[in-house]
């Protein structure tokens, strides 16, 4: 069961925030003390720093884009509705990640009661291919892309989310299980069982020739 | 047993490809697994294929083209203009 949003924060001091934190050293603690005094411009600033990220974040969750906007929405207004419990335990990224998470797990929990749900989105889950030289190369990480990502639209939730947060998103281990609200020992299990299935759902063969 | 390249340490190795990509194996475990590993088909590949898989993982990371919608604030705004000059639950 995610806990409601701003619950507690959900991390250890220290951890260092994410590129595209807004501005200098200070400035996110001071937009933080403005947000939480009621200053709806700089919540938009402090958060907005990290929207695009956290989209991304829910359209490789969810693989919905029409969902994950709604949902957005929703992480939005918990975290504004949330910021007067926030204490700087964790970093803010990591706060509003956490909510992006459960927020996310709580769509797919909704998703799975509908009588017909409707299937993960797998295209949703690719991105758009680095930029390679070699045609057949390209054609190749194209390929390798696709199956990564409908392995990834087959995974249950918790497995998705660890090995999105820690392998796409290159979050470290402590960091991605303060966000999924787990040890780093139960979160690498997650990662291990993640990614145990998606090689067999890739296969070792398609894994080695395309991807190495 | 008696196949080569198989032993007891292949389930264990089979177990441990995932830590070992990330680098959480002592050096004992590490060179019990590269042991296995090079007489071991099944376990060679599944450490390249392992490999493999969070560099492609890895890959997919970036943001070209996705951007958050501009509505994401909206009810952020709704609440805060209907509402407390502070927010709700301070």
């Amino acid at each position: 069961m995610p806990s409601p949003a701003g619950q507690r924060a959900p991390g250890s001091p220290g951890t260092p925030d994410p590129p595209g934190a807004p501005g200098p050293p200070g400035t996110e603690t001071s937009l933080i003390a403005r947000a939480q005094a009621g200053d709806v411009g700089a919540f938009e600033r402090l958060s907005g720093a990290y929207a695009d990220r956290l989209f991304m974040l829910l359209l490789r969750l969810l693989g919905d884009r029409g969902e994950a906007e709604d949902v957005a929405q929703e992480v939005m207004l918990r975290a504004w509705r949330g910021i007067t419990r926030f204490r700087g335990q964790s970093s803010y990224f990591t706060w509003l990640y956490r909510i992006a998470v459960n927020e996310a797990n709580r769509a797919l929990e909704k998703r799975a009661r509908r009588p017909v749900s409707a299937p993960i989105g797998a295209d949703e889950l690719q991105l758009p291919a680095p930029p390679a030289d070699d045609p057949a190369r390209q054609a190749e990480n194209s390929e390798l892309r696709r199956a990564l990502g409908r392995a990834l639209a087959g995974l249950p939730p918790a497995l998705r989310t660890a090995i999105v947060l820690r392998d796409v998103e290159g979050l470290s281990t402590q960091q991605a299980a303060e966000i999924v609200g787990v040890s780093q020992a139960a979160f690498k299990s997650r990662l291990h069982q993640a990614r145990l299935r998606v090689r067999a759902a890739i296969g070792d063969e398609t894994l080695v020739t395309t991807g190495g | 047993m008696g196949t080569p390249g198989r032993s007891d340490d292949h389930e264990w190795s089979q177990q441990h490809l995932s830590h070992y990509v990330e680098g959480e194996l002592g050096p004992p475990a590490r060179r019990r697994l590269d042991r296995h590993a090079l007489g071991c088909v099944e376990c060679g590949r599944g450490l390249r294929a392992m490999r493999a898989l969070v560099y492609a993982a890895q890959g997919l990371d970036g943001l070209a083209g996705v951007r958050a919608p501009a509505t994401i604030f909206d009810r952020v705004r709704l609440a805060a203009a209907g509402g407390s000059p502070t927010p709700p639950n301070a």
